[in-house]
């Protein structure tokens, strides 16, 4: 039963909501105190200042009153709405989308809930969902192309493309004046729309579709790309080459371009002469063009590769480009390339000498000339595929005689070092080149992670706290968890693991777990945003990239670190208790538990450092407008050195969720599938256990490791074979023969 | 239409409400005109009544064309699902319920046939 409020109360009841909007909380508390006063049992107005006081970060009391709210008045919409709100805050997307659909059923025309609830849907990729809210929203609105754009992109997702392409086409018939030729959200849609028709495989009418009604998109270069690739596709070719060319007039350095103008020219893979033409052509056209020269080494063999390589190089090295060797260290597979890359730059060495003039002028800018050539021999001699530690030194020293300053050289030093293991003394190596430039981030950061590697975490965040905003609270730390700075979580964590503080390892690696969170939440504001700008492609595009997120490389090493450590914690319970190394070796153990003593003391006294800092900045703060109170209150961590997460009981378990989408989404990585069988195994749940198992054998039979685990799984399986479920017991009989 | 009817309501904003905001108390007014100009700056007009260029006439036949919400649907095969299966499947693959179920539907019930191709990689 609606409750009504008199008019007074009802216009205060308005201002409440308008200061929830503005953000001004203490505001709309207030005036959501002076409603409550007359009307204590004023659902909608206990739903908003429930509202109000999660927006401050009070969760739990926040859910305890909306509940109450909701007891008071069943019926409506606004108590429901409120309390999807809170679930939804909270990352309870299930129970918030549940509550929006009953607070529709009050209120079957707002938008404004419908709205939200088609967000919630799309985010959960609840599709089916998510096209019955926008056709509802369309049928509200159907003048907006909003509306119809959004619902196409629904059926889209769905995977239902003819629906998606009908919805666009049925919009486009509807619209009696031209749409200008600056409309952007036109333009993008015409080109979304393009797309969907390239989806669905009928290449034909995509490349007509383009030329008529896509002709004067505003994103030409697209137009561009797009009828190049269909008309290559449809065999085209001459069409296609005159595309391709155009293309590579814009912009000579894409290689794609290269590739796509020379499959349509139909020239045969094996008639090196005729491709370098091609390339020629545009390396004369664009006298500063980098791609025309350096793509043909892929494909050149033997003497027209030798004299193609030494006239590159010649000109790399005349310039003094110092990513020379990182561009080229790709045809290092290829074993021939590899053997005559130093000779070439030895050439080039002995030829400069015997031509005197350019003695001076190499002590003028060390990284051309003489030295970039010492520097490209540094790193040939320090790469992974032909190393020689000794020569790569002897070439770097040569290199430093002609200019001890010059920073890259100093960098190569130390990175030797690092392969010969001298770890202490690659940190050393890199934080004096650091010094050298103690303007350039890249050395900076460089330096910060040699102190890792070098278990030196103090220091590195010392040496990151040179970058980081000095008026961050919680000092460099605090700031570079806030910017995600991923890299350097992991290394820190690593080198915590190895200095025997599984604590602040766990809290690195669950700090980075957060961040991908992080980055699947970010897409809730794009939803509605995207639609609104029009940019659909993109929206398109980020969505299907958010499904593969945790793909990434940087969640799988954490992941695999945090699985690692926490098997670890798992068959050395007693050895850990919040202390362990990562080869968990008894001989030493003692030892290690004095040293993750000794760094977690120091970690606390940093962590009371920074807090004095920030205690110290705080009256500033708080004097300006900006008061970050609240932020702080929330943000407060309740386990800043992970020790709770180190105490854990159930390893096992906090390891699952690492492992669920390091086995989702890097299934081919055979690391992954190994760790999974020792957690599946450990806690016998024996068919995921043999699953990865089965994925390891498939990948790689002859792995060690594998076969030992096909031992340990029969070893394990035979005495309890006989008491799992028959349907398991057949499956296992027939599926673990080896 | 529903514009009109559009209950006093709240608001979830660009920015998720768990997220808290410092409390900005503009000023002066001006401060707070300039604070609402910046915070439409990138609204399109999302409560427009209508959009000039559209013929109401043709958009609602062009509704009608569309036929009813989520019109088509893949026919969904109907498999019965044995829940004692769906509990064998969530206990011993450590699925979540529905897509223990799904499985089962895509293996017309049998928990030996979608245990056992669960069980092969999914690559290669």
């Amino acid at each position: 039963m609606p409750q009504v409020l008199s008019t007074r109360e009802g216009n205060l009841f308005r201002t409440v909501i308008k200061h929830y909007e503005d953000k001004q909380y203490k505001r709309g508390l207030k005036a959501a105190e002076q409603i409550l006063k007359k009307n204590p049992k004023h659902g909608d107005t206990m739903s908003m200042k429930a509202l109000i006081m999660n927006a401050q970060g009070k969760t739990e009391e926040a859910f305890a009153l909306a509940k109450e709210a909701l007891t008071v008045d069943m019926k409506s919409h606004i108590c429901w709405h409120v309390y999807g709100i809170l679930y939804r805050t909270n990352k309870n997307y299930d129970e918030a989308i549940k509550a929006y659909k009953f607070a529709l059923k009050l209120e079957p025309e707002s938008l404004q809930i419908q709205r939200d609830l088609a967000n919630l849907q799309v985010q959960v990729r609840d599709y089916d969902g998510y096209v019955q809210s926008r056709f509802v929203m369309l049928k509200a609105r159907p003048q907006i192309r909003q509306n119809w754009t959004a619902l196409a992109i629904a059926y889209h997702l769905e995977g239902n493309l003819e629906q998606a392409e009908t919805t666009l086409t049925t919009y486009e018939k509807s619209i009696t004046a031209t749409p200008s030729k600056t409309d952007f959200e036109n333009s993008e849609a015409i080109l979304y729309k393009n797309s969907i028709i390239a989806e669905r495989g009928d290449i034909e009418r995509a490349l007509e579709h383009l030329e008529t009604a896509a002709k004067n998109s505003l994103d030409r270069l697209a137009v561009m790309e797009l009828r190049a690739t269909y008309l290559a596709q449809l065999g085209k070719n001459e069409e296609a080459v005159k595309a391709y060319r155009a293309l590579l007039d814009r912009n000579p350095e894409h290689p794609d371009y290269y590739r796509g103008l020379l499959g349509a020219l139909e020239i045969p893979k094996d008639d090196q002469t005729s491709l370098k033409a091609v390339y020629d052509e545009y390396a004369e056209q664009f006298p500063r063009c980098d791609a025309a020269r350096r793509l043909p080494l892929d494909f050149l063999t033997g003497d027209a590769f030798r004299t193609a390589a030494k006239s590159y190089l010649s000109l790399m090295f005349d310039k003094g480009v110092p990513s020379t060797f990182a561009n080229l260290k790709h045809l290092y597979s290829d074993l021939l390339k590899k053997d005559i890359m130093p000779v070439l730059a030895e050439e080039y060495l002995s030829e400069r000498k015997s031509s005197a003039e350019v003695k001076d002028q190499s002590k003028a800018d060390s990284s051309k000339g003489e030295g970039a050539a010492l520097y490209f021999l540094a790193q040939h001699y320090n790469y992974h595929l032909s190393r020689d530690l000794t020569k790569a030194m002897d070439y770097v020293e040569r290199a430093l005689e002609l200019d001890n300053s010059n920073v890259d050289f100093h960098m190569t030093k130390a990175r030797i070092y690092k392969h010969q293991g001298d770890i202490r003394k690659a940190s050393l190596a890199m934080d004096h080149a650091r010094s050298l430039d103690t303007r350039d981030r890249y050395i900076n950061s460089k330096a910060a992670k040699y102190q890792l590697r070098n278990d030196e975490n103090e220091k590195a965040l010392e040496t990151m706290g040179l970058f980081t905003r000095a008026d961050t609270v919680g000092g460099p730390f605090a700031d570079l968890t806030d910017m995600q700075c991923i890299w350097f979580l992991t290394e820190d964590g690593e080198a915590w693991q190895r200095r025997g503080n599984p604590g602040l390892a766990l809290k690195r690696y669950h700090t980075i777990f957060n961040i991908f969170d992080v980055w699947q939440e970010d897409q809730f504001d794009f939803h509605s945003f995207s639609l609104r700008k029009g940019q659909i492609r993109a929206y398109v595009d980020m969505i299907r990239w958010e499904d593969r997120v945790r793909e990434h490389p940087f969640y799988f090493r954490a992941a695999l670190n945090a699985v690692k450590l926490y098997l670890l914690m798992h068959d050395k319970p007693h050895a850990s208790n919040g202390v362990n190394g990562a080869d968990g070796q008894k001989g030493d153990a003692a030892e290690k538990k004095k040293a993750a003593k000794k760094a977690k003391k120091e970690a606390q006294k940093a962590e009371r450092e920074a807090a004095e800092k920030a205690s110290k900045q705080d009256p500033n703060k708080a004097s300006s407008s900006k008061t970050k109170d609240n932020e702080d209150a929330k943000k407060k961590d309740d386990d800043p050195n992970g020790l709770k997460l180190a105490a854990t009981s159930t390893p096992l378990e906090d390891a699952m969720k690492f492992l669920g989408p390091v086995l989702e989404f890097n299934p081919k990585n055979i690391d992954g599938q190994i760790v999974g069988f020792d957690v599946y195994i450990r806690r016998k749940k024996y068919l995921p256990a043999l699953k990865c198992l089965k994925a390891a054998l498939a990948l790689d039979k002859d792995h060690s490791r594998v076969r030992e685990q096909v031992q340990q799984f029969r070893s394990a399986i035979d005495p309890v074979l006989g008491s799992l479920p028959p349907q398991v017991q057949e499956i296992i009989k027939s599926e673990f023969t080896s | 239409m529903a514009e009109d009817r559009q209950p006093p309501n709240v608001t979830e904003g660009a920015t998720a409400a768990g997220d808290v905001e410092e409390e900005m108390q503009p000023k002066s007014a001006e401060d707070r005109k300039a604070a609402a100009a910046l915070s439409k700056l990138d609204a399109r007009g999302d409560d427009e009544s209508a959009a000039p260029a559209v013929d109401n006439q043709l958009v609602k036949n062009a509704m009608d064309a569309l036929g009813g919400g989520g019109a088509a649907k893949a026919e969904v095969k109907k498999v019965k699902v044995d829940a004692a299966d769906v509990n064998l499947l969530v206990d011993q693959l450590e699925l979540s319920k529905p897509k223990a179920t799904e499985l089962l539907k895509a293996h017309d019930g049998s928990a030996v046939t979608a245990m056992r191709a669960w069980l092969q990689p999914t690559f290669a």
